[in-house]
């Protein structure tokens, strides 16, 4: 009997085929076993239990056709063949479409319909498969994607690998790294899953379950590799549905379930492996050795049984011999001024993931139904008639456009949904955060609509009077709201909220002097969990005691008030959900503790427009009804949509200046709009229009192989990353990034204006 | 670990042993840490800040999850008893008693239905003189420990009808229902339940039937 075993490579990230071998061993000690791989450099080649070895070169180099006739050649001769690699299981099974009875892998049929994420053909077992959604749609919705998610997600490969993306910016890069390492854009986002980890193994023949095997990772590598794990008995109610699937599937070879178990008990699918995994011999150790069942399955020769050894297995390391015939290759020479080694794996798999896309295109069938061609975003129609206004060939850009008929829609909304959610115990208002943008035209707008003027400086509290605003109208907040000094009105303020115990002292003399007045006095809370460099921290029990005793001091004739301001765009709007729950109990604690009740609650912020103008209204109900329910006081709530408001109501148009095509297909156009008038370009996406010169009808940019560079002589000037210019587009023309009304706005600045 | 006023009569009690059966009848008749409260401010704000803290904490997650906070806010180690809530959450340092204590309290605030659980475990003669020494520099009672067993206290958290998972505040994980002897294994287990189902019925933690209020071996 002989027995050819891939995936050899034994590193901190290790393939199956050491592990395969080493059962194989055990269950059939006479078996000629025979190591396949593409590089001398995978050290599993030098495994004891390796009667021959078949290296080949690498698959980058490797004649596919010439080699896949020579492996049907092993396999017609009696040779059984276990893949222990995704991608050369995935090759075979496009050499042998209806497989070959000593070819232990999976049909092409199989692989199919166990693409990831969504495995379809898992849907009959008791598990669950985490949100996702294809890379391909607009990154305006993945960005919403990820805030839906709270950051906690995943950008996956189509293969493997994955890269926490908890920021927008790390996730262009990780997306330019996964599309690039794997030669493909059919990447997924996939929301992440805490719990424990946990596989099933499973090893088939012809459709036929030969057995399965369940593991609980009990110590795991940083990258999250199976270090150790305990071994039992598949769950019955697993088992069946599992039967049925490999039966469905007409699988053979190994196979591999990866689940998070997560608190309450649901198992969630992240992916099925087209083979054994690589703690594979820690089941054999635990006395189920499945590469062996799939072994006697498929030759009709007894294996020897396994004998139980313990449940749990762990890892070591090991150093071993290497094989006279197969001496270390040299180390690669290190690029002249650079760090360390190639990390590529060594048998160029990267490469045959390129060239089996060439073969198949379709062979990678990720989420495509929900694929949207080219990523072109949806723009709100009040965008197109606003920019339709200008007359774009006449604009001096960079410029912002100020989106007057969007802006007044927004607060207009907005003010009524605030009368909405008002209710004959509390009344509900909004407040426009100045600092977002202090633009006159919106700050004269949330007037108009009822809103309050939310201040961080005295400045800003001028600003408000300026447009219109009554001191009874305006709060104030943030830790330097003294500055400039001598600027407080002397009138009553609708609010102040101070930022520290110090803050608090002050504002207590300041009323006891007459140097200030304010209706409600309060506090603002530092949310505990979540990083803020802001308000009364409650991360001790000193740090509260503190807190509970400066409100104490607070002079009674002033209504008391708490205000938290996280923003959900950078947490995620279930998680700011939370914290506004979390907040809630807070409050009620320093309602207890002090004996001081709260009559305004004051939360922000910091809301990107979609979440906050598109969500369903009843969560803003209930949340009215939570703050009733547990802070009975309260007679007024502020929300503070922040950037809600402002991002979408301006513009910035740019011209194209330059257009670069390169030979790699990357197209670089200089733009003279720049990182200093959109310095948000690497927090969050922006919808880009572009005028057609000849219909004149703006067009929406979809994703693509262009660099839009800024005019700055910076290395970082880049204010947008692979997007498609449409066909005709020439220097000269104008390029309209939507959605930069916001802070791109407030915080822009005159770098190389001269 | 105990209540101060316990310990004598808990010595004498495992003086009076000769031949002891199971391992945890050294510790038959020890009950379980209850933090006290000075009925006062400096006890309740305590106890509302470990409360309204554990929410925060949980960070929008299920609420059966660990409370793995409050072990990496409080290492495990020697901490005298009795204790109150102004005391405890002032510390560096706490036992299991406290960590348990701690663990019941939040558990239940969440709304879920969670139970004292003491545990006798297995270890080793090297692990336990250790544990002596450093609990006798700090003049703290050490009769938790015994040749190479220890008692211990966890929380039972009732996670389904009738199951349940058991929270090792101290090591910050849940205690493996699945583990048969060996080092760090559990080798007896009481939870402690006053509600008449609980009583009649007792709980299924992993594969094992555990009854209630009493004492009962692993394996």
């Amino acid at each position: 009997m002989k027995v050819y075993v891939s995936g050899l490579y034994s590193g901190g990230n290790p393939q199956p085929g050491v592990g395969i071998v080493r059962s194989v061993r055990q269950g059939f000690p006479f078996a000629t076993i025979v190591g396949v791989e593409y590089s001398n450099r995978v050290s599993g080649i030098h495994w004891e239990d390796l009667d021959e070895l078949w290296i080949q070169r690498p698959w980058s180099e490797l004649d596919l056709d010439a080699y896949g006739a020579q492996v049907r050649g092993v396999l017609d001769e009696g040779g059984l063949w276990i893949s222990g690699s995704d991608l050369e299981a995935m090759w075979l099974a496009s050499i042998f479409p209806d497989g070959h009875r000593n070819l232990l892998a999976p049909p092409n049929g199989a692989f199919k319909r166990i693409t990831k994420p969504s495995v379809e053909a898992a849907d009959k077992l008791p598990v669950e498969v985490p949100t996702f959604i294809s890379t391909d749609l607009p990154d305006w919705e993945l960005h919403a994607f990820c805030r839906a998610h709270n950051w906690r997600v995943w950008l996956k490969g189509p293969y493997y690998d994955a890269a926490r993306t908890p920021t927008w910016d790390r996730f262009i890069a990780a997306r330019d790294a996964l599309t690039k390492v794997w030669s493909t854009d059919r990447l997924f986002l996939q929301a992440h899953v805490s719990g424990y980890e946990e596989s099933v193994m499973l090893a088939a023949y012809q459709g036929e379950l030969l057995g399965c095997v369940s593991m609980r990772k009990r110590d795991i590598t940083p990258e999250g590799k199976t270090w150790a794990g305990d071994v039992s008995p598949v769950d019955p109610k697993f088992e069946e549905p599992l039967r049925e699937m490999v039966r469905d599937l007409n699988w053979t070879g190994g196979g591999e379930l990866e689940m998070v178990r997560d608190a309450a008990g649901q198992r969630w699918l992240l992916e099925m492996n087209p083979r054994f995994p690589a703690w594979v011999h820690g089941a054999t150790i635990a006395g189920h050795n499945l590469p062996a069942l799939l072994v006697q399955a498929a030759a009709g020769v007894n294996a020897r049984r396994a004998k139980p050894l313990a449940s749990e297995f762990t890892r070591v390391v090991l150093e071993v011999p290497v094989r006279d015939e197969f001496p270390l290759p040299a180390l690669p020479e290190p690029f002249a001024g650079a760090i360390g080694h190639s990390m590529k794996h060594p048998s160029g798999l990267t490469s045959l993931a390129e060239r089996l896309h060439k073969a198949d295109a379709e062979l990678i069938g990720i989420a495509e139904e929900e694929a949207v061609a080219d990523g072109i975003p949806q723009v709100p129609e009040t965008f197109l008639d606003d920019i339709a206004a200008y007359d774009l060939e006449r604009l001096q850009t960079p410029e912002f456009l100020y989106m007057g008929s969007t802006a007044e829609q927004l607060f207009r909304r907005a003010g009524e949904r605030a009368h909405r959610l008002s209710t004959n115990e509390v009344q509900v208002v909004s407040g426009y955060s100045i600092k977002t943008n202090p633009d006159e035209r919106l700050i004269g707008l949330a007037l108009e609509n009822g809103f309050l003027a939310e201040a961080i400086s005295l400045l800003e509290v001028q600003k408000a009077l300026k447009v219109g605003f009554r001191p009874d109208q305006v709060i104030l907040n943030g830790p330097g709201k003294w500055w400039p000094e001598g600027m407080m009105p002397k009138e009553r303020l609708h609010a102040v909220f101070c930022d520290s115990v110090a803050d608090l002292d002050r504002c207590v003399d300041a009323l006891a002097t007459g140097e200030m007045d304010s209706r409600h006095v309060g506090i603002r809370i530092r949310t505990p969990n979540v990083v803020s460099r802001f308000g009364i921290p409650l991360d001790s029990p000193g740090t509260f005691r503190a807190l509970v005793e400066a409100v104490e001091r607070l002079p009674a004739h002033v209504a008391f008030g708490v205000h938290f301001h996280m923003a959900s765009s950078n947490i995620g709007v279930a998680q700011w959900w939370h914290l506004f729950e979390s907040m809630l109990k807070w409050c009620r604690a320093i309602e207890q503790l002090t004996g001081r009740t709260i009559e305004i609650l004051d939360m922000g912020g910091g809301w990107f427009p979609d979440d906050w103008h598109s969500s369903d209204e009843s969560r803003f109900v209930r949340a009215v009804e939570r703050v009733k329910a547990v802070l009975p006081r309260v007679t007024q709530i502020v929300s503070e949509p922040g950037k809600a408001m402002a991002q979408p109501s301006m513009a910035l148009a740019m011209r194209i200046l330059e257009i670069q095509e390169h030979e790699d297909d990357s197209i670089e156009a200089v733009v003279d709009g720049s990182i200093a008038e959109l310095p948000m370009y690497a927090f969050q996406p922006h919808r880009i229009l572009r005028q057609c010169g000849e219909s004149g009808a703006l067009q929406p940019l979809g994703r693509g192989k262009t660099h839009l560079m800024g005019r700055l002589c910076m290395e970082h000037d880049i204010v947008a990353t692979n997007v498609a210019l449409p066909e005709g587009t020439r220097a000269g023309d104008v390029l309209i990034f939507c959605d930069a009304g916001g802070y791109d706005r407030s915080m822009s600045y005159v770098f190389g204006r001269g | 670990m105990y209540l101060v006023e316990v310990e004598s009569a808990a010595k004498d009690q495992a003086a009076e042993v000769v031949a002891p059966g199971a391992p945890s009848d050294r510790w038959e008749e020890f009950p379980y840490s209850r933090l006290s409260h000075h009925g006062d401010r400096c006890c309740e704000m305590a106890r509302q800040w470990v409360v309204a803290m554990d929410f925060a904490q949980l960070n929008g997650a299920s609420v059966e999850s660990g409370p793995r906070w409050l072990r990496e806010k409080y290492k495990w180690g020697p901490s005298p008893w009795p204790m109150h809530w102004c005391d405890v959450v002032e510390r560096d340092t706490i036992d299991c008693g406290a960590h348990a204590a701690l663990a019941l309290e939040v558990f239940a605030a969440r709304g879920l239905a969670a139970f004292p659980a003491q545990l006798v475990q297995k270890y080793s003669k090297e692990a336990t003189d250790q544990w002596r020494g450093s609990w006798e520099a700090e003049e703290v009672s050490c009769h938790w420990l015994d040749g190479e067993h220890i008692y211990h206290e966890a929380t039972a958290v009732l996670v389904g009808t009738g199951e349940l998972k058991v929270w090792d505040g101290s090591a910050g994980s849940w205690v493996n229902p699945r583990q048969r002897g060996g080092y760090g294994s559990v080798l007896s287990i009481r939870v402690f339940a006053d509600s008449p189902e609980a009583i009649s019925n007792g709980f299924r933690w992993g594969e094992q039937r555990i009854a209630a209020n009493r004492w009962q071996q692993i394996g």
